[in-house]
């Protein structure tokens, strides 16, 4: 019974007392413990806010329960201090009774003292038993006594009230006596009670004793309304019983129908029968609530607040003012977290609660200070944090939050604020003032919203229609900011604020108008360049009016621009400030805007911290990174793809790093951080797609490959470019039997031996058809502008592989023939052909007459080539011998030899930590990345 | 041909003062309508205390009006102004010139200890220092630039690098040393400029930023006109400093990031250099890099040539270069060396390429005629600078063959291989020796 270890310490103090007494009861079922397991941890958790009063109540509480206890084993010497560490607890609980009780002594306590008393004098009495007794216990009876006699003076005439109205007391004495399970039967009319409740105790203590309330709450709900309130009164004194009846309800609620049925096979039908019972009971305060709610009246049958008296609302003669309404929303919001309080009663309270303010007419002020309760209580409605909300309270929320904004803007002249101290708030003055920051609401709804859309399966039709919420939340969040925006009511750190919540909206979503205006704007440039005026003025008429009004019109990325740009100027948090680069960086990527993007990416010096920073800016950072590699491929910038992709590819998870998906089986992940990790995922709308990503980074590959593959053919020292490319080209090989491709993989695969001979046509057939068209290249923007790229590049780098593979075989080559066979202009052979002379890839020269390009005989032969290792081995060894002689001679030798492998160490620890960032772009790395350029 | 002019992006980083002698130029260049550059002028003078100059413009561009009345109360004012700040200077130089003083500003280096002698000794307080400044300041707006450059010289001997007005100071001084054309001294003033500028921790990055930029547009006055200003020019852009520096090159940085125009004068620079070589591949990088921001025909011709090899396109460009050097006020002087450096660099990369050219085309491509062309390539074949022949008869020239067989790469890689085993066993042998005789070193010891 590990789910004892949880239980709070007095529990398991009455359980050991239980079995003090003799009785074991069976243990139930295992499936039940598990079930009650979770509502001790609930009980765990919840215990943590609590007042002072409830406390030193419980702590009473826990003093009788076990005077109680040895009362009926007559343990005398044990009473005898059970009864000091009463007092004193009483002592230390003395200033809260007088605060909240007015200075009434409990009734339970004056009830304890006066059972003592009772037992005191009964054993007193008892000549004989007291003759039996051990020394040590008549001595202590002696004292006690004594003690008793002097601590009761001051209670005398509570003492006097209770002995003359004894019976109400009896319930819950039932109650405690059911609780601490009485054999000694000391009062006889319990024994039938005992005897019936017995078996239920053979399930558990908790439930039984929840069971016997049970009872208890049956009989008094027949009672009247009146015996109602008391019965609640009485109840929350008693400590335990409240935990006990909260716990109970919680399971009923959370575990419904499964615990029901199980408990049905443990216990008794009778059982079965009290909770309808009481079920119905409950519907029945519901249809009285009901009820009164019409009449104006209105009385809630909660199970009542701590305080004593329950929050209800305001009674048919209570004046409504602000001062009352503000007192009463004060007593609900301060409901929360306590232990009886269901948060959705919270919720329904509150909502009535605006209802009767804006019968009213109690303000906006009032309302929106309303308004901020409710949204809190839907927020604060989960408890657990990875779990999200329900769907009928996410679209009160929403609702809410939309009321709230509105009447924000459609009262500019209300200040909110989280530095306007409660005492200072103003809701009937001209001048209103509310304590609440709707900003820290709104970014709540929206992490909400965020993980809803991950909880929700992303190929429903579900998530359809939650992401249809997106358009709300992103209206929410932009008339929030236009708030906050207007007379500098929001600080630039508020502002801040609101302006990375809309570009966590923005940044990925693809605005065709940019697209538009800037081909407007290139068509407008290239009309006044040329002087064409005339042309100019006839489009200039033609549509001049949706020219001028589109050119007026804002597009994503002029929104994108004046945001970033704020945050950039404005922000002090680093954070902020990042993340806003890096969405800035996305969204020109996607929008095509290379250099900004690029130029954007080189100056913020990212790549050399971003390793640094947390994981979710990681995978932004992962996210723009992906992106600008796109841009670059589309630019034509193949290398400049190649390397911002190859960081995210080279290890094979691209999904995990930029949190589109966890891997089924890594490494050991503990539930924590597969919990962890879920949370940081990203909902599907706002993913990239990864066969294209994949794809695009092979295609650069294969075009930065195949070449340096043909020209380095005897070569040792090749430096491989991309590994996992070269794991597809192996993987390939390794087949016995080469099919059709398929898969984009094995088509690019195929590309590349195609391209390997020189073969460009094939090359293109291979990345370009229908297949290809339809997986990859039309997810693109414009996808026949990339295709032509694409197939521009080919014929380029296929050239440029033939020559490499080819060159040896001849001795000149017309340029008009290659130009010919390639399909390319002559100028660009030319081009091509020239930087490889110059960058002396090609043993050559050209001759300018004839238009021939003439081979050098230098291509070595086999034979010349292995000679031309074999020196370029020993020339490295020689180089080795020279170096280990300095090392020798060097006096510091082995220290730098050790710092050596220091650096190594730590260099490996990082590549161990990198996480998400996977590859250390180090200085090396940028000024690569610079001379790609 | 307004097109690729720059003194309006120029005029951004420079002094009022110094844009008005670009002003001059371009008025004497006339691609601008006079009267708009002369009102641009009155503009730009009205905040300054030249009022006489003003008064010049005014009549050049009114010559029909008279003067209106505010200039003659300016002048009053200047004038009342200039005398009030001569009294309150005054003191400060009488306790320059005294002879001790200027013993002992000799032997002292720190100003503080200087201030305090000079506090001491002669009764000199911050204010009068602050107040030399000002009268500095004020010379110079009225266009005494020598008698500022005086005022600003005594003034740095007085204060710390640490006082407000220091860095004020040195771009003062560096402004009217440029202006009064004294090269030396202003490439003296600019190198402690940038010296201080580099080494101010206080900046903040926007701040050190905009320094940088201003120096880089004031350094083109000297560059350009002291004779060695284009080799510091390159250095300055891209020479890299010793790896442990924070950041690489950060004048190329401040281009790249705010004025990437003055690649132009990089480019120039390089061009004209005569180890441009190597240089080039890192001026190729810049300049495609920002080619988006910036490109005229200047950076164009470096493109079609090192990137394109699109030789005719390099030759169009380089046609046009000549229009942008006309228009330039720092590359005007550059002209015709730049021409004949850019047609080495084409020949140069043509040659490397090719095997036989005819002349006709290497005419054509050069802009020359066929003539000069051959006199030209005769002059570079004859200084041996070249490894070619001409082919008369057909009019073709044919380079001399660079290719290396296998078997003399053999050697090349083998040769050294000898001497540096050899090396490297005299060095054992010589270890092998010496350590006993070590060892009594250092037991004598």
């Amino acid at each position: 019974m590990s789910s004892r270890f949880f239980k709070p310490q007095f529990d398991s103090e009455s359980e050991s007392d239980e079995s003090e007494t003799d009785i074991q009861p069976q243990r139930p079922a295992p499936a039940v413990t598990t079930a009650y397991a979770f509502s001790d941890e609930e009980e765990e958790t919840k215990r943590v806010v609590r007042t002072e009063k409830e406390k030193r109540y419980e702590e009473l509480g826990a003093y009788i329960k076990q005077l109680k206890n040895h009362m009926k084993i007559k343990d005398i010497s044990k009473m005898l201090t059970g009864f000091e560490n009463l007092t004193k607890g009483f002592l230390k609980a003395k200033p809260v009774i007088e605060k909240e009780e007015n200075g009434i002594t409990p009734r339970f306590y004056i009830r304890c003292l006066v059972e003592l008393e009772d037992f005191i004098a009964d054993v007193w009495e008892d000549r004989e038993g007291r003759k039996n007794m051990s020394k040590n216990n008549s001595k202590s009876l002696a004292t006690l006594r004594q003690k008793l006699r002097k601590y009761n003076k001051d209670f005398e005439s509570e003492i006097l009230m209770y002995r003359e109205n004894p019976d109400e007391a009896k319930d819950e004495e039932e109650e405690d006596d059911e609780s601490v399970e009485s054999d000694d039967g000391s009062e006889n009319r319990f024994l039938t009670k005992a005897a019936k409740v017995k078996d239920d105790l053979k399930l558990d203590d908790d439930k039984d004793f929840d069971l016997g309330k049970d009872d208890v709450s049956k009989s008094k709900f027949l009672k009247s309304a009146a015996s109602d309130d008391e019965k609640e009164s009485d109840e929350s004194d008693w400590g335990s019983s409240d935990e006990e009846s909260s716990s109970s309800e919680d399971y009923e609620n959370q575990e419904g129908a499964a615990f029901r049925f199980l408990k049905k096979e443990t216990g008794e039908t009778k059982e079965s029968k009290k909770r309808e019972r009481k079920m119905k009971e409950r519907k029945e305060g519901g249809k009285r609530k009901v009820e009164d709610d019409e009449e104006g009246e209105w009385e809630r049958v909660t199970r009542g607040g701590i305080i004593g008296e329950k929050p209800k609302m305001f009674t048919k003669d209570e004046e409504i003012t602000h001062v009352s309404v503000v007192k009463k929303l004060g007593e609900i919001l301060a409901m929360r977290g306590k232990k009886r309080i269901h948060r959705s009663d919270q919720i329904e309270m509150l909502t009535e609660l605006l209802e009767i303010s804006e019968a009213h007419k109690l303000g906006p002020a009032m309302r929106i200070k309303i308004i901020f309760g409710i949204i809190a209580a839907l927020l604060d409605y989960n408890t657990n944090m990875s779990s999200c909300m329900k769907p009928e309270m996410w679209e009160k929320c929403l609702e809410f939050c939309n009321r709230l904004v509105e009447t924000l803007i459609a009262h500019p002249e209300i200040a909110i604020g989280e530095n306007i101290a409660e005492e200072s708030e103003s809701f009937n003055n001209p001048t209103f003032r509310v304590h609440g920051c709707a900003l820290t609401l709104i970014e709540r709804m929206d992490e909400e919203f965020t993980k809803i859309l991950q909880a929700t399966d992303a190929h429903s039709p579900d998530y359809i229609e939650r992401l249809k919420d997106e358009k709300k939340v992103c209206y929410i969040i932009e008339r929030l900011q236009c708030y906050l925006e207007t007379d500098q009511r929001g600080t630039s750190s508020e502002l801040c604020r609101i302006y990375i919540l809309h570009i966590d909206h923005l940044y990925y979503k693809f605005d065709t108008q940019v697209f538009e205006q800037k081909k407007r704007k290139n068509l407008k440039n290239a009309a006044d360049t040329n002087g064409f005026q005339k042309i100019e003025i006839v489009i200039a008429d033609k549509d001049e009016n949706v020219e001028d009004n589109e050119e007026f019109k804002e597009t994503s990325l002029d929104l994108m621009n004046k945001m970033c740009k704020y945050i950039y100027a404005k922000d002090n948090t680093d954070r902020i400030r990042t993340q806003a680069i890096l969405c800035h960086i996305y969204h020109h990527a996607l929008h095509d805007n290379w250099f900004e993007a690029r130029d954007l990416m080189l100056m913020s010096h990212l790549q050399h911290n971003i390793h640094k920073s947390d994981i979710p800016l990681q995978i932004i950072y992962n996210r723009a990174l992906v992106q600008l590699g796109l841009c670059a491929f589309r630019h034509g910038n193949i290398k400049d793809a190649h390397s911002d992709l190859l960081d995210i590819q080279i290890l094979g998870r691209a999904k995990e790093l930029l949190a589109q998906g966890l891997l089924p089986k890594q490494q050991e992940r503990t539930p924590e951080q597969e919990k962890l990790e879920k949370r940081r995922l990203l909902p599907f709308h706002k993913h990239i797609n990864l066969e294209l990503l994949e794809c695009v980074y092979l295609v650069s590959a294969m075009l930065l490959e195949i070449p340096d593959v043909a020209a380095n053919e005897y070569s040792v020292r090749k430096k491989m470019i991309s590994r996992s490319f070269y794991n597809q080209l192996r993987k390939n090989e390794e087949q016995p039997l080469v099919g059709l491709p398929e898969s984009m993989r094995e088509h690019v695969v195929a590309a590349s031996k195609a391209m390997r001979v020189g073969n460009w046509k094939a090359c293109r057939d291979f990345i370009i058809n229908d297949k290809m068209n339809s997986k990859v290249w039309n997810l693109f923007h414009q996808p026949d502008k990339v295709r032509e790229m694409l197939v521009q590049k080919i014929r380029e780098e296929s050239l440029r592989a033939y020559l490499f593979t080819y060159s040896h075989i001849y001795d000149s080559i017309s340029l008009l023939i290659l130009a010919e066979m390639f399909d390319l202009e002559k100028a660009t052979v030319h081009s091509i052909i020239s930087k490889m002379i110059i960058n002396e890839e090609l043993m050559a020269s050209l001759d300018e007459p004839t238009q021939t390009l003439i081979m050098h005989r230098t291509e070595p032969s086999r034979i010349q080539g292995l000679s031309l290792q074999l020196a370029d081995k020993v020339n490295t060894l020689v180089e080795h011998n020279e170096k280990t002689w300095e090392l020798k001679q060097n006096t510091f030798g082995s220290q730098s030899n050790r710092m050596f492998g220091g650096n190594r160490d730590q260099q490996g620890y990082q590549r161990q930590d990198r996480g998400y960032m996977d590859r250390n772009r180090d200085q090396r790395r940028t000024s690569q990345y610079r001379t790609n350029q | 041909m307004a097109k690729w002019e720059l003194t309006s992006r120029l005029g951004k980083f420079l002094d009022r003062h110094l844009v008005l002698t670009l002003l001059e130029f371009l008025s004497s260049n006339q691609i601008y309508d006079e009267k708009e550059l002369l009102l641009g002028k009155l503009e730009m003078l009205k905040n300054t205390n030249m009022i006489d100059f003003a008064i010049d413009v005014y009549k050049k561009l009114y010559p029909d009006q008279t003067l209106p009345a505010e200039f003659f109360e300016n002048r009053q004012r200047v004038v009342a102004e200039l005398k009030e700040l001569e009294t309150q200077t005054q003191p400060v130089l009488a306790i320059l010139v005294q002879d001790d003083v200027s013993q002992q500003i000799a032997t002292t280096r720190d100003s503080r200890q200087l201030f305090d002698y000079l506090k001491v000794n002669h009764g000199l307080t911050s204010e009068m220092v602050d107040s030399l400044y000002k009268s500095a300041k004020f010379q110079y707006e009225c266009g005494n630039y020598s008698g500022a450059a005086q005022y600003l010289s005594s003034h740095r001997l007085l204060v710390s690098p640490n006082d407000k007005n220091y860095l004020s100071n040195l771009w003062g001084k560096l402004a009217s040393e440029i202006l009064m054309q004294q090269w030396e001294n202003a490439l003296e003033d600019f190198n402690r400029l940038r010296d201080y500028i580099d080494n101010y921790p206080y900046f903040t990055p926007l701040q050190l930023l905009q320094q940088r930029t201003w120096l880089i547009h004031w350094s083109l006055f000297i560059y350009f006109n002291h004779t060695q200003g284009k080799d510091m020019l390159i250095d300055m852009f891209l020479e890299r400093k010793a790896p442990f520096q924070k950041q690489q090159q950060p004048y190329l940085n401040a281009v790249q990031t705010i004025c990437p125009h003055i690649i132009r004068y990089l480019t120039t620079a390089v061009i004209t250099h005569r180890r441009r070589r190597e240089y080039m591949k890192e001026l190729v990088k810049v300049i495609q890099q920002e080619s988006y921001t910036y490109r005229d025909p200047i950076t164009e011709f470096v493109e079609c040539l090192c990137v394109n090899f699109d030789f005719d396109g390099a030759q169009k460009k380089l046609r046009e270069c000549v229009d942008v050097f006309n228009n330039d006020f720092f590359l005007i002087a550059l002209q015709d060396e730049f021409i004949e450096n850019a047609r080495l660099f084409v020949f140069e990369i043509f040659c490397q390429i090719h095997e036989c050219i005819s002349i006709n085309m290497l005419a054509d491509k050069l802009n020359m005629t066929p003539e000069e062309a051959e006199r030209w390539i005769v002059n570079l074949i004859r200084q041996a600078r070249l490894d070619a022949k001409i082919d008369s008869k057909l009019g073709h020239v044919v380079m001399g063959t660079q290719a290396v067989s296998p078997y003399q790469q053999l050697i090349e890689k083998t040769k050294a291989m000898a001497i540096r085993c050899h090396v490297l066993t005299m060095n054992i042998e010589k270890r092998l020796q010496t350590p006993e005789r070590a060892q009594w070193g250092v037991t004598e010891i």
